[in-house]
């Protein structure tokens, strides 16, 4: 006659997502429930038991082995252990789930299609493209996304994919460049060459006034060469971030 | 077979005094398209038999899919009647309330109209909306109360009972109509009034007042509708039947052996025939005898009626026709379908074409009877006076009302709109089929050179004939390289000018003015030595200048669906001009002589309110999508296409039957690629209430404990980055007096608005010093209009008379009103609380001390104009919200060392004005608005309930509901929230099966009543719901699902509910 096991003071957790938290060379690990984690850093969720599966925290959550009491108390320094669980959330590293990732990668893929948008426009009319069709765009050209990697780097990178499929362009800059002194037009001849156009360009008793577009790219080093160049004497001005039109247009 | 040819009717079109411009117009549903057929029938361009199943002027797919019209079009009708031979140009027009602007088109151009009403059904909104365009055009109208077979066979109305019914029917058009001769006269007699104290010594005599009404003088005559006039049809235009009173008397005057022309007078009303005497008497009613009408007209009728179609009985029919001397073929009389017969018979005997266009001839003025109010109406634009015209302008009135087509007589020509067609249907590029003569003439010569051939035969070889034929080749390849260049050009659909010629006359090649829909002619006269480039098209020109010069290279006979091609057109015609796409956007006047002035402009009942963003499937094709939209624009008289300041094209139309065919035409005809579209984007206002007196169970607040923290303080303090200017503000709503009052006076409240922009740009120029003097001298200088300040006070004093009624919080509210928002025209208010600082905007004169607040005024105004503009809910407008500033400090001596760190002080005190303003909003209890249909269905009893349960799914609510008179069909008003209103008519459809279709128009605005953030609070409230409510919030949703539209954070977490995920371990 076989033995049938039958645990009863077992507690079994499915659907777990672990947080670890290594602190003073000891490893603490809570049992919460997948996909909550971050919505509760996020302060979307406000109720602690739609996070946590169990307030107990442990030291191993899949071997079950439950924390000592004695090293809580000594290295948190309070031995509620709701509130340590609380604290292994908001700083523990985590176990990322299937729908979080995905949100994220999401998230993150639009954020990347928002600040394209941001920073580029429509050639033709001056004007941004919507954030739907650069998502449309990005998809077209098989852009992935990659988690580790900054939005706005990224963004950079599919301005220049985009271009193939879209007709894109950088917003440009507007900037007053005021340059006075013997080297003025020495360093005018320099700062027209990186600028894309010259709007206005007035001389008054040695002084020249322009007023050009340039790409948002070389802002820094036109800044840098002014200021050297000109040894500090040189203004750089920036009047418009973006030159676009704006307002609502009828056809 | 085609009766009239093309050069008999551009001979008729010759004679402007045989002429009738009219169109067709009803509640949709009623028969106008069926109407037509059976009109175009009589002409033979379709069959007699197709007419009423075709449809011929629904020449666009969607259109016969759907059964119903979505635009007006034109065909032009050879009518012969009294000896004169007469050219009817009819134009069809959509009942859809969606396409109520196609109406405007339509009416504009005619001189006549017939109304058609549905006996079953009655006047419905929609024939109330076409008697008033037709009204305020000035446009003498017929009536044809349609689809009287309705009452015999689906009522089962006795004759009698049918009398009745007509004649109330008849009393409702007559109501409107009524209604609409009353207003008009009302409003006349007050600007007359007006008039009068302007030049009060004109009459000394009349030192009395004159104390009848106006109403009273004025002759309304022959306004209203009277069979006895013979200006009423009863009709059914599905089996293609109509009579006029006259009809009858003609037919019976033998039989009853009364005169026909008495028997005019009293086939309609109160009369019956006494046998005995042979005499008609009155008061039928009251001796209980049947009408005239009924023991005439309507017994007949009715006898033939039953006798086909529900007793069916074969015999009796060929001896009814002997009677009636009528002869039905034997394939009619051997025809199945008891309803065919019917039909045959009845057009044979009371034929509906020749009715109506009989009484068309008769009834409806020709071209040159035009009157000389709608001339002027058509002459002056808005509020505008004729008398305020340039004089050469006015000139042209007399041309207008002669209507001559002399060669000295100016050309002005009328554009409603324009329509583009495939390029293949223009005359000149189809097929052209060869005349008899032609024919002739080739056969002849290919006689000829066959008898050469055979004379040649022997001796000479055939090398002519080969010859021939390489010509013949070369001039194939040159033609097919031809086609390749046209190619491009017919992909592109063609654009012609729906006009009507009201003086002068036109040939092709003709140069003409093109005045655009803003041209002045008192601005441009007055301009000496006005340079008009020739050359210049519609895109060229400045936002000020409206004229070009074009050619006219075409022009056509409307024929429906057809073209065809004329070489000139005289006064009184309406034609197709084509070759002016590059000249005209929607609407314009051509003329030869600058003077004339723009025609005013059309008014439309249906505001476009439907937005949805498009774009193109694959992202490159955008430049196709902008291309198309534009044309779209130019064809469509009522949609708007916006690019908005994020890149999305928006495309606005009336509803969504109008954003369909939009669509449908963008994807087939104009840009030709494939379009996404967006949800529609519904839009929302936000708005804040008073704080509730009793919670969500109905219990009082006071009397509970809220466990909730402590009231948040209302007034909020914002200090600007640098903590150079403390603000305090209070938000509190405003009530709806108010707020409908500032929603009315939007034009005035921007008009003073600018005003103020004009004198803060003055006084910013100058120096300090100067600019008290500048100021004062602003009175005279820069002064508004006497109109305006009269409006003003106008203003001032209904909004002093509101705020009495309102108690004395609000007392001295209208000295206060500092800016109205957003855009500086809308419904919330900026109020000035302070006690320091004075400010006024209806009086827009300022106590200028040496405030230095003063310099930061605009940008104040901006924040709060900011603020307005996008709410915190959900970045949508706010509504009726008003914004006390009760503090503003500001310190100006502090070092301007940490102001540089922040940028400059201006931008500072907007970005905390509008921070203040969107927390005091939030610190009171907020609501969402919702824009509001009303929406009016004409029902049948049976499903009823199912169209409530429809309506009452989508959160709307139904307002009146009556039994419509006689009949089975209740007539439902109510209100449904536009947010909810799509895919509407398709469920009613599909749940009704085809018995109610909605009417939808938007009405207003309304409160949502739901706290988007709502929870309970109070102790019933936990009672009832618990801790937790997790229910669904209307609100909540609505600001949602906004929020995700415009890439706002929600807090919609991922999962909602962690212990419910699926387990995906399932070992154990």
């Amino acid at each position: 006659m076989s033995k049938i096991f039958t645990p009863t003071n077992q507690i079994r957790l499915t659907n777990v997502a672990i947080v670890r938290l290594k602190k003073s060379g000891k490893r603490f690990e809570i049992a919460c429930y997948r996909n909550k984690v971050l919505s509760w850093r996020n302060k979307l969720e406000q109720d602690i038991d739609e996070v946590l599966q169990t307030h107990t925290v442990f030291s191993n959550v899949s071997k079950g082995q439950v924390a000592k009491k004695e090293d809580l108390v000594k290295i948190f320094g309070k031995d509620d252990s709701t509130e340590i669980c609380k604290e292994i959330l908001e700083k523990g590293e985590l176990q990322v789930s299937d729908k979080e990732r995905h949100s994220q990668i999401e998230s993150l893929m639009k954020d990347i299609a928002t600040t394209v948008a941001d920073k580029c426009v429509n050639p033709e009319t001056k004007r941004p493209y919507p954030v739907s069709i650069i998502e449309k765009a990005m998809k077209d050209v098989h852009f992935s996304v990659n988690v580790n990697k900054s939005a706005k780097q990224q963004a950079l990178d599919v301005i220049q994919l985009l271009k193939k499929e879209i007709p894109l362009e950088r917003a440009q800059m507007r900037v007053r460049i005021l340059l006075t002194g013997k080297e003025a037009r020495k360093t005018k001849d320099k700062v027209v060459k990186l600028a894309m156009s010259v709007e206005e360009e007035t001389w008054d008793s040695g002084t020249a006034n322009i007023i050009c577009l340039i790409d948002p790219g070389n802002f820094r080093t036109l800044d840098e060469m002014i200021r050297t160049e000109t040894k500090g004497s040189g203004q750089f001005e920036l009047l418009n971030l973006k030159e676009m039109v704006e307002g609502e247009q009828t056809l | 077979m085609r009766l009239v040819d093309t050069r008999k009717l551009s001979q008729l079109q010759n004679n402007p005094k045989n002429i009738r411009n009219i169109c067709i117009v009803a509640h949709v549903d009623h028969g106008k398209t069926t109407l037509a057929d059976s009109l175009i029938s009589s002409n033979g361009i379709i069959s007699q038999r197709m007419s009423g199943k075709l449809r011929y002027m629904d020449s666009r797919p969607d259109e016969q899919e759907r059964g119903i019209t979505m635009k007006s079009s034109s065909i032009a009708l050879y009518h012969a009647a009294n000896e004169e031979e007469y050219l009817v140009n009819l134009i069809d027009s959509p009942g859809h309330i969606d396409f109520s602007s196609e109406v405007s088109t339509a009416v504009r151009l005619c001189d006549g109209a017939i109304v058609v009403v549905d006996v079953v059904e009655g006047v419905c909104p929609q024939t109330r909306l076409a008697l008033k365009q037709a009204y305020s055009e000035n446009i003498r109208a017929v009536l044809v109360l349609n689809k009287i077979d309705r009452l015999i066979l689906e009522m089962q109305l006795t004759p009698l009972d049918a009398y009745v019914h007509l004649s109330q029917v008849l009393e409702q058009v007559n109501a409107v109509m009524g209604e609409l001769f009353s207003t008009e006269v009302f409003e006349n007699e007050n600007t007359n009034i007006e008039k009068q104290k302007e030049h009060p010594p004109v009459q000394e005599d009349k030192d009395y007042y004159d104390w009848t009404s106006a109403l009273e003088d004025a002759d309304d005559s022959t306004l209203y509708f009277s069979p006895e006039q013979g200006n009423v049809v009863f009709a059914s235009a599905i089996d293609g039947w109509g009579f006029t009173i006259h009809t009858f008397a003609k037919l019976f005057s033998a039989k009853l052996g009364i005169k026909e022309d008495l028997l005019r007078k009293v086939l309609w009303g109160d009369f019956y025939l006494n046998t005995k005497t042979k005499r008609v008497m009155k008061g039928a009613q009251e001796k209980a005898k049947k009408p005239l009408f009924v023991q005439v007209i309507l017994d007949n009728l009715w006898s033939i009626y039953e006798t086909i179609v529900s007793r069916n009985e074969k015999e009796k029919v060929s001896i009814m026709c002997e009677k009636l001397g009528i002869k039905l073929t034997a394939r009619d009389l051997r025809h199945t379908d008891k309803r065919v017969q019917l039909q045959s018979l009845m057009m044979q005997w009371i034929p509906l074409s020749q009715t109506i266009l009989n009484m068309v001839c008769e009834k409806l003025p020709s071209p040159k009877e035009i009157i000389s109010d709608k001339v002027e109406k058509l002459m002056c634009s808005g509020i505008g006076d004729f008398e305020a015209l340039h004089p050469e302008a006015q000139k042209l009135k007399k041309d207008f009302l002669d209507c001559d087509s002399s060669d000295d007589k100016p050309i002005i020509i009328f554009i409603s709109k324009m329509f583009g067609v495939d390029k293949s249907v223009l005359p000149e590029n189809k097929p052209k089929s060869l005349t008899e003569e032609e024919m002739a003439t080739r056969r002849e010569k290919a006689r000829q050179l066959r008898e050469q051939q055979k004379l040649n035969n022997t001796s000479v070889e055939p090398v002519p004939i080969v010859e021939q034929r390489k010509e013949d080749i070369n001039e194939n390849i040159d033609e097919k390289a031809e086609d390749n260049k046209e190619l491009d050009d017919i992909e592109q659909p063609a654009f012609i000018a729906f006009a009507r010629i009201f003086s002068g006359k036109v040939k092709r090649g003709d140069k003409v003015y093109v005045l655009g829909p803003k041209h002045d002619p008192s601005k441009v006269l007055s301009i000496k030595d006005l340079k008009i480039d020739f050359d210049n098209k519609l895109k060229d020109l400045n936002s000020d200048e409206h004229i070009t010069y074009a050619e006219i290279k075409s022009l056509y006979i409307l024929m429906g669906r057809d073209l065809e091609s004329i070489d000139e057109a005289i006064a009184g015609n309406i034609v197709g001009i084509g070759g002016l796409e590059e000249h005209v956007l929607k609407t314009a006047t051509l003329s030869n002589t600058i003077a004339c002035p723009a025609f005013s402009e059309l008014q439309y009942a249906a505001v476009p309110i439907l937005r949805v963003a498009v774009e193109p499937t694959v992202p490159s094709q955008l430049s196709q999508l902008v291309k198309g939209l534009k044309l779209l624009n130019q064809s469509d008289s009522c949609v708007q296409v916006l690019l908005q300041e994020t890149g999305e094209h928006v495309l606005v139309t009336a509803g969504e039957v109008h954003l369909e065919r939009c669509l449908e035409d963008l994807k087939k005809q104009y840009a030709k690629i494939p379009i996404s579209v967006s949800e529609p984007i519904v839009p929302f206002r936000e708005t804040i209430v008073e704080p509730p007196k009793i919670d969500m169970a109905n219990e009082e607040i006071d009397s509970q404990n809220i466990d909730s923290k402590k009231e948040e303080d209302p007034i909020i303090t914002v200090y600007t980055n640098n903590k150079q200017s403390g603000i305090k503000i209070r938000a509190k709503p405003l009530p709806n007096e108010i707020t409908a009052l500032l929603d009315k006076s939007t034009d005035l409240l921007k008009a003073i608005s600018q005003h103020i922009k004009k004198l803060q740009s003055i006084s910013k120029k100058e120096e300090l010093e100067t600019k008290l003097e500048g100021l004062y001298l602003n009175g005279t200088k820069h002064k508004l209009s006497d109109r305006m300040l009269k409006l003003i006070q106008v203003f001032e004093d209904e909004l002093q008379s509101i705020c009495t009624k309102l108690g004395p919080e609000w007392k001295d509210f209208v000295g206060q009103i500092w800016s109205a928002g957003p855009r500086n025209c809308g419904s919330n208010l900026l109020l000035n609380h302070t006690t320091d600082y004075n400010t006024k905007f209806i009086h827009h004169d300022k106590e200028i001390k040496d405030d230095p607040r003063f310099e930061y005024e605009g940008s104040f105004v901006n924040g709060f104009q900011l603020a307005t503009l996008a709410g915190p809910l959900c970045d949508e407008p706010m509504m009726g919200v008003a914004f006390c500033v009760e503090e503003w400090t500001l310190d100006k001596n502090e070092v301007d060392d940490s102001s540089q760190t922040f940028g400059p002080l201006s931008g500072q005190i907007m970005s905390a004005v509008k921070d203040g303003c969107r927390k005091a909003f939030q610190a009171q209890p907020q609501r969402i608005m919702a824009a509001m249909y009303s929406c009016d269905i004409v029902v049948d009893q049976k499903v009823l309930g199912k169209l409530y349960a429809a309506l009452g799914r989508r959160g709307g609510r139904v307002i009146a509901s009556d039994l419509q008179g006689g009949s089975a069909s209740f007539r439902v008003r109510a209100l449904l929230p536009v947010a909810e209103s799509f895919k509407f008519a398709l469920e009613l459809r599909t749940h009704t099966s085809g018995l109610a279709a909605p009417q939808l128009l938007f009405s207003h605005w309304e409160v949502v009543d739901i706290d988007p953030f709502w929870r309970p609070r109070t102790e019933e409230e936990y009672l009832q719901w618990g801790e937790k409510w997790d229910g669904v919030n209307r609100a909540k949703a609505y600001v949602d699902s906004v929020r995700v539209r415009k890439g706002l954070a929600t807090d919609k977490q991922l999962v909602q509910h962690a212990e419910k995920q699926r387990t995906l371990s399932k070992k154990k």
